[in-house]
C-alpha cells in the first residue's frame, strides 16, 4: 500500500513584520510563484491537488482558503485544508505528502501552501484565545480575575517556553551566554537569507544580553519577531520527479505526535509534564519518522537539520530530543561550532524561527529549506552535499511535534 | 556552571536589522466577536475535590489503567482513554516542578515588578498545576525541586483560591549535593 | 484504488442546547465508537479531528482536545472543513500504508455561538463583508431562486423536501427533537418565518449541537476487527470558483466533478441504477434536489420527479439528512456513518432493504463551493 512521495520544489514569500503592499491571496500567490519558478516544466495544469493551512485567528477569514481559491489556480480542482495551529505549516507538508502517498487515482502532484498575515490581526488576542476557554474554568473553580489577568498577560506571549527552559538551563548547567550564542548565529544566518525577517549580520552576544527581561529567562532580544509570509511545496511521484527535477527530494518519513497540554491542561486539570523539557512527543515523532526512514543512528546519518526554536533554549532541547546530540550537550556544540554553516551538523542556517515566524508558515519553511539544501538550492546553501535533512515543527500547549525526513535516495521498499 | 541571575534591566528593548520598505495597499477595519461566544464546560468531577477543600483536604483522582495520580483531579485519563474512578489522598508538600519570572506593571504604582509563575507537584501525585508562592519569597532564591507546603486560607468557600499560596519549607536535603547547584 | 473500510462508528444524541461540556461530549463520541468495535486505545494510530476555531471561539480548537479524542502520543491533526474531508484525510493516511486505525471525529456546540453570523467571516473582507449582505442564508437564497427561474419549479416543490426529511428525521433516534415532524405539511414549510426570500426557516438546516466519531481501517485488519465492515470505493472532492457570481448557481458543479471522479473510481457507469441509497449533505431544502441532478441521479429540471423517499426508486436522506440536525463539522461525517448503518442493516426503522451500495457527500462554503462524495460498498455477508 501506499508509493514513494518526491518533494521537488520549495517557495517563498518575502518575510516583513508587515506586508502592507499585498493581502492573503496576493501573498500566497508570491510563494506559489516562486515555488514554480524553480521547476519551469511543471505548469498548473499539472497539479492535481492542492493542500493549504494557516492559523484563522489572526487574520480574522474563517476558511480563507475558499476565498484564495483564484490565487492558488485550484478553481475546479481539489483542495483541502488541515491547521493545527503552531504546527500548522509542517501539517500542511504532511497532508501534501499524505495526498501524494495515498495513490488515489489521477492525484500525483500536490501543492501544498502555509502561510499567514499577522499584521492583519492582534497576535496576543489570537494567541491569548487559545486558552481563553480553559482560563474561564479556572475563573468558576475560584481563582480570581487579577490572578488570571496575569496568567493570561505574562504566559501568553511566551507561554510554555519560558518554562521548558528554566528546567532545561538547570538540567545543562548553561548560562543565558549559551542561548544569546544560538539568536547570534541564527540572526547573522539570516542574513543571507533572501526571505528572512530579522536580517541582522552583525549581531553579537553582547547586544542580545543588553535586552530587558520579557518572562524570565527570556529576554526581548531572544524571542522571536511576528512575521507575514508565506510558503509553499511541491510533492509528487517519484517517476514525474524523475522527470520534472535535477535532483529530487525523496520523502522518507513523516509523523507528528502530541503529548499532553502543557502548564495549563484542560479542564483546569495541570499538566502530568513534570519537566517540560523532556518532551515525550518529540521523541516518539522521532522515533516514528526514523523508523519509516531507516534512520537508526541520527547524529551520524543526518547531515542537516532544521529545527523549530522560537526561542533559542528550544533550539538546544529539540537537537537533543530528536537524536542529533546528547543529553545536555548541545550548548558545547554550538560553542564548538559544530551547528554553523561549515560545520559537521549545520542547523538552521536559514536563520530559523527565531528569525522569521509567521506562525502559520514557519513549520512549512523548515521541512522546505531542508529539501533545497539537499537541491542545492537553498538560499544559504551549505557547501557539503547534503544525502540526509529533517524539518520539524512544534505547536504551543500541546507539544505537539511534527517531522519530514527527507533523502536523496528512496528508503522503503513498496508492494 | 550556573551562575546566579542578574537581574538588571535597561531600556532598549529592540535590536537594529535590515529593514525593507513596502508600500502601503489599501486597509480596511473589522473584528473578530469573540464575546459573543459563550463557553460551556462541566466541573462535575470536580466537586468532591473542591468540597474536600473547605476542610482542609486534599484528594485528587488516580486512573486505574496507568496507576496515574491526578491532582487537581482530572476528567479522562489521555493514555489509557478512561475516566479516572477513585479518589487518593494528596499530601501538602509539595515541590517546584518548573518557573519562571514575569515582569508586569503594577496598575497603581506603575512600577515593573517581578512575579514568579511557578508549576507544583505534590507529593503523592504525577501532574503539576499553576500556582501562587508565598509574597515575601525572593525570586532569587528559587530553584528547581524546592519544597513547599500549602498555606491555607483563613476562610475557605470550597474554591481553588482557598489554598492562598505555598510557603517556602526547610530544605531536608540541603547538605547533599544533588539537591541544586 | 485499495481497500479501506469503516469498522466503528458512534454519535451522540443531537440537541439544540446539550447540557454537557465539550470534553465529555467528544469523549462519549470517541470512546463509544472504540467500544463498539472491541477495541482498545493502543490499537489507534492516527487520530484526525475536525473543528473550527470560528465556532469554537478559540484558537487552535483542537488543542485541548487530545486526550479527551484518543490522540495521546499518537499521530494527531485537524481538518479545519466538513467532517466528511477529516474522513478523507484519514482515507489518504491508511492508503499510505503508514497507519494501521484512523479515528475521525468531529463536531461543535452551536449554542454557544451564533452560527449564521459567523458564517459572516468567510466572506471577502474587501467588498461583501463591509457590505454584510452576503452570508449563507442570502447565498442560497440566489442559488434556490437561480434554480427555481431555470427550471420552472415551484417553491411548493422545494417543501415537499422539507416535509420528507423532517418526517424521515422521527424514525432517527439520535436526530434533533426539534426537527422531527411527522405531521408537516408543505403550507406549513411555507408559511414559516421567511430567512431570505423564498428559504423560508423550516428548509433551513438547524445548527445544534453534536459530536460524531468513525474508525478507518485498511482491508486486512477491518476483516479482523468486523465482519461487517464498509469499504470506501470511491471519493472525489473539488472546490469552485469562490464568487457566487463566477458560478451558475442552478447547478452544484463541484459536486458534478467530484461525483464523476468518485463513480469513475468505484467503476460505476449509471449512477441512477447502481445505487442503492443516498445521504446527502443539503444545507438548505432546495439543494437536495440539485445534488440529485448534478450527481446524474436524474435529468436537469427534473429533480422532483425522482422519487427519494424510503421505498422509493432511490432513496435519499431516509435518516433525515441534515435537516435533521447540523452540527457544524459534524454533519458530512454524519452522513457517512448513516449511510454505512444503511449498508450494515443497522438503521432501525428507517432501514432501506437489501442496500447494497449507498453515497454520502459532505460539503463546505457557500452554495457547496466545496463538495465531497464517497461511494460506499457492503462488505462481509
Amino acid at each position: 500500500m501506499g508509493r514513494q512521495v518526491c518533494c521537488i520544489s520549495a517557495g517563498y514569500s518575502e518575510h516583513a513584520s508587515k506586508r502592507s503592499d499585498v493581502n492573503m491571496p496576493e501573498l500566497i500567490n508570491e510563494a506559489i510563484q516562486d515555488c514554480l519558478k524553480k521547476v519551469p516544466s511543471v505548469s498548473l495544469d499539472d497539479i492535481d491537488a492542492f493542500a493549504n493551512g494557516n492559523m484563522p485567528a489572526f487574520e480574522g477569514i474563517n476558511i480563507p482558503e475558499l476565498w484564495m481559491t483564484d490565487w492558488m489556480g485550484a478553481r475546479c480542482k481539489p483542495l483541502m485544508r488541515v491547521t493545527t495551529g503552531g504546527t500548522t505549516g509542517g501539517t500542511v507538508a504532511i497532508c501534501g505528502y499524505y495526498s501524494v502517498a495515498a495513490g488515489i487515482p489521477g492525484i500525483d502532484t500536490v501543492l501544498a501552501v502555509a502561510f499567514e498575515q499577522q499584521s492583519q490581526g492582534d497576535t496576543s488576542l489570537g494567541l491569548a484565545s487559545v486558552a481563553l476557554g480553559e482560563i474561564s474554568i479556572l475563573n468558576t473553580l475560584g481563582i480570581t480575575y487579577d490572578q488570571l489577568n496575569r496568567l493570561l498577560s505574562a504566559g501568553a506571549a511566551i507561554g510554555v517556553a519560558a518554562y521548558q527552559a528554566t528546567t532545561y538551563m538547570s538540567k545543562a548547567r548553561i548560562t543565558e551566554e549559551d542561548l544569546a550564542r544560538v539568536v547570534v548565529q541564527e540572526r547573522r544566518n539570516a542574513a543571507k537569507t533572501w526571505w528572512a525577517h530579522l536580517k541582522m549580520p552583525n549581531l553579537t552576544i553582547e547586544d542580545v544580553l543588553d535586552t530587558p527581561y520579557v518572562q524570565y529567562p527570556l529576554r526581548f532580544g531572544m524571542v522571536c519577531p511576528a512575521s507575514d509570509g508565506a510558503c509553499a511545496m511541491l510533492f509528487t511521484t517519484e517517476e514525474k520527479a524523475k522527470e520534472w527535477a535535477d535532483i529530487p527530494v525523496y520523502v522518507n518519513g513523516v509523523a507528528s505526535v502530541a503529548n499532553e497540554t502543557a502548564v495549563l491542561g484542560y479542564n483546569g486539570s495541570g499538566s502530568a509534564q513534570l519537566d517540560p523539557s523532556t518532551q515525550l512527543g518529540a521523541m516518539r515523532t522521532a522515533e516514528l519518522a526514523y523508523s519509516q526512514a531507516g534512520i537508526s543512528f541520527p547524529r551520524k546519518e543526518i547531515d542537516y537539520a532544521e529545527l523549530y526554536g522560537p526561542f533559542p533554549n528550544q533550539t538546544l532541547m529539540w537537537s537533543e530530543k530528536l537524536g542529533l546530540f546528547e543529553e545536555t550537550t548541545a550548548p558545547k556544540m554550538w560553542e564548538a561550532g559544530v551547528t554553523n554553516l561549515n560545520g559537521e551538523l549545520p542547523i538552521n542556517c536559514s536563520g530559523g524561527v527565531n528569525a522569521t515566524n509567521a506562525i502559520g508558515a514557519s513549520a512549512m519553511e523548515r521541512p522546505a529549506e531542508a529539501a533545497l539544501q539537499i537541491m542545492g538550492k537553498a538560499s544559504n546553501q551549505v557547501p557539503k552535499t547534503v544525502h540526509t535533512s529533517i524539518g520539524h515543527g512544534w505547536g504551543g500547549s500541546l507539544n505537539l511535534c511534527t517531522l519530514m525526513v527527507m533523502a536523496d535516495q528512496p528508503k522503503r521498499k513498496f508492494k | 556552571m550556573s551562575e546566579k541571575k542578574t537581574y538588571q534591566r535597561t531600556e532598549k528593548k529592540a535590536l537594529e536589522y535590515i529593514k525593507k520598505e513596502y508600500i502601503k495597499t489599501r486597509t480596511l477595519p473589522g473584528a473578530w466577536y469573540l464575546s459573543s461566544y459563550t463557553y460551556k464546560f462541566d466541573i462535575t468531577h470536580m466537586q468532591p475535590f473542591l468540597k474536600k477543600l473547605k476542610d482542609k483536604k486534599l484528594i485528587g483522582n488516580r486512573c486505574s489503567g496507568c496507576n496515574r495520580i491526578f491532582f487537581p483531579p482530572r476528567l479522562v485519563c489521555g493514555q489509557c482513554l478512561v475516566k479516572p474512578d477513585r479518589w487518593v489522598d494528596i499530601r501538602e508538600t509539595a515541590n517546584v516542578a518548573t518557573y519562571a519570572i514575569a515582569y508586569l506593571k503594577n496598575p497603581d504604582t506603575g512600577e515593573i515588578e517581578e512575579k514568579p509563575m511557578v508549576l507544583v507537584q505534590h507529593d503523592g501525585s504525577n501532574t503539576c498545576c499553576i500556582a501562587q508562592m508565598a509574597p515575601n519569597v525572593n525570586v532569587k532564591d528559587m530553584y528547581i525541586n524546592m519544597p513547599l507546603k500549602v498555606h491555607w486560607k483563613d476562610e475557605r468557600t470550597g474554591g481553588l483560591m482557598d489554598i492562598e499560596y505555598y510557603d517556602v519549607i526547610e530544605d531536608a536535603s540541603k547538605d547533599l549535593s544533588s539537591k541544586k547547584e | 484504488m485499495e481497500k479501506v473500510g469503516i469498522v466503528g462508528y458512534n454519535q451522540v444524541k443531537l440537541s439544540s442546547d446539550a447540557n454537557y461540556g465539550r470534553y465529555e461530549m467528544i469523549f462519549e463520541a470517541v470512546r463509544g465508537a472504540i467500544d463498539k468495535a472491541g477495541l482498545k486505545k493502543k490499537d489507534i494510530s492516527t487520530v484526525i479531528s475536525c473543528t473550527n476555531d470560528y465556532y469554537d471561539g478559540r484558537t487552535i480548537s483542537n488543542c485541548f482536545t487530545v486526550e479527551v479524542g484518543g490522540g495521546y502520543m499518537a499521530d494527531e491533526t485537524k481538518v479545519e472543513m466538513d467532517g466528511a474531508h477529516a474522513v478523507l484525510y484519514g482515507l489518504m493516511r491508511i492508503l499510505s500504508g503508514n497507519h494501521k486505525l484512523a479515528v475521525v471525529w468531529g463536531g461543535s456546540m452551536a449554542s454557544c455561538f451564533p452560527y449564521h453570523a459567523t458564517r459572516l467571516f468567510e466572506t471577502d473582507p474587501t467588498w461583501e463583508r463591509q457590505m454584510a449582505l452576503v452570508n449563507d442564508v442570502t447565498a442560497s437564497g440566489f442559488q434556490m431562486r437561480a434554480y427555481m427561474e431555470k427550471y420552472g419549479i415551484s417553491a411548493e416543490e422545494i417543501a415537499k423536501v422539507a416535509v420528507k426529511n423532517r418526517k424521515n428525521s422521527t424514525k432517527n433516534p439520535l436526530a434533533l427533537s426539534e426537527s422531527q415532524n411527522p405531521n408537516l405539511t408543505v403550507q406549513d414549510v411555507l408559511n414559516s418565518d421567511i430567512y431570505a426570500d423564498p428559504v423560508t426557516e423550516l428548509m433551513v438546516a438547524q445548527p445544534c449541537d453534536g459530536v460524531a466519531a468513525l474508525l478507518l481501517a485498511p482491508e486486512q485488519q477491518a476483516l479482523k476487527i468486523t465482519d461487517k465492515p464498509v469499504w470506501i470505493t470511491g471519493v472525489g472532492w473539488y472546490q469552485d470558483a469562490y464568487y457566487l457570481g463566477d458560478r451558475d448557481l442552478s447547478t452544484i458543479r463541484s459536486m458534478e466533478l467530484a461525483g464523476r471522479k468518485a463513480f469513475d473510481i468505484a467503476g460505476i457507469k449509471n449512477p441512477k441504477n447502481e445505487i442503492d441509497v443516498a445521504e446527502l449533505f443539503e444545507a438548505y431544502a432546495h439543494e437536495e434536489l440539485i445534488l440529485a441532478e448534478s450527481l446524474g441521479l436524474v435529468e436537469k429540471g427534473k429533480g422532483p420527479t425522482l422519487n427519494t423517499e424510503i421505498g422509493g426508486d432511490l432513496p435519499i436522506n431516509p435518516s433525515g439528512g441534515a435537516l435533521s440536525g447540523n452540527p457544524p463539522c459534524a454533519t458530512g461525517l454524519i452522513r457517512i456513518i448513516e449511510a454505512a448503518k444503511q449498508l450494515r442493516g443497522e438503521a432501525n426503522g428507517y432501514q432501506v432493504s437489501g442496500a447494497k451500495r449507498a453515497i454520502a457527500s459532505g460539503q463546505i462554503g457557500m452554495c457547496a463551493q466545496n463538495s465531497i462524495l464517497y461511494v460506499l460498498e457492503k462488505g462481509g455477508n
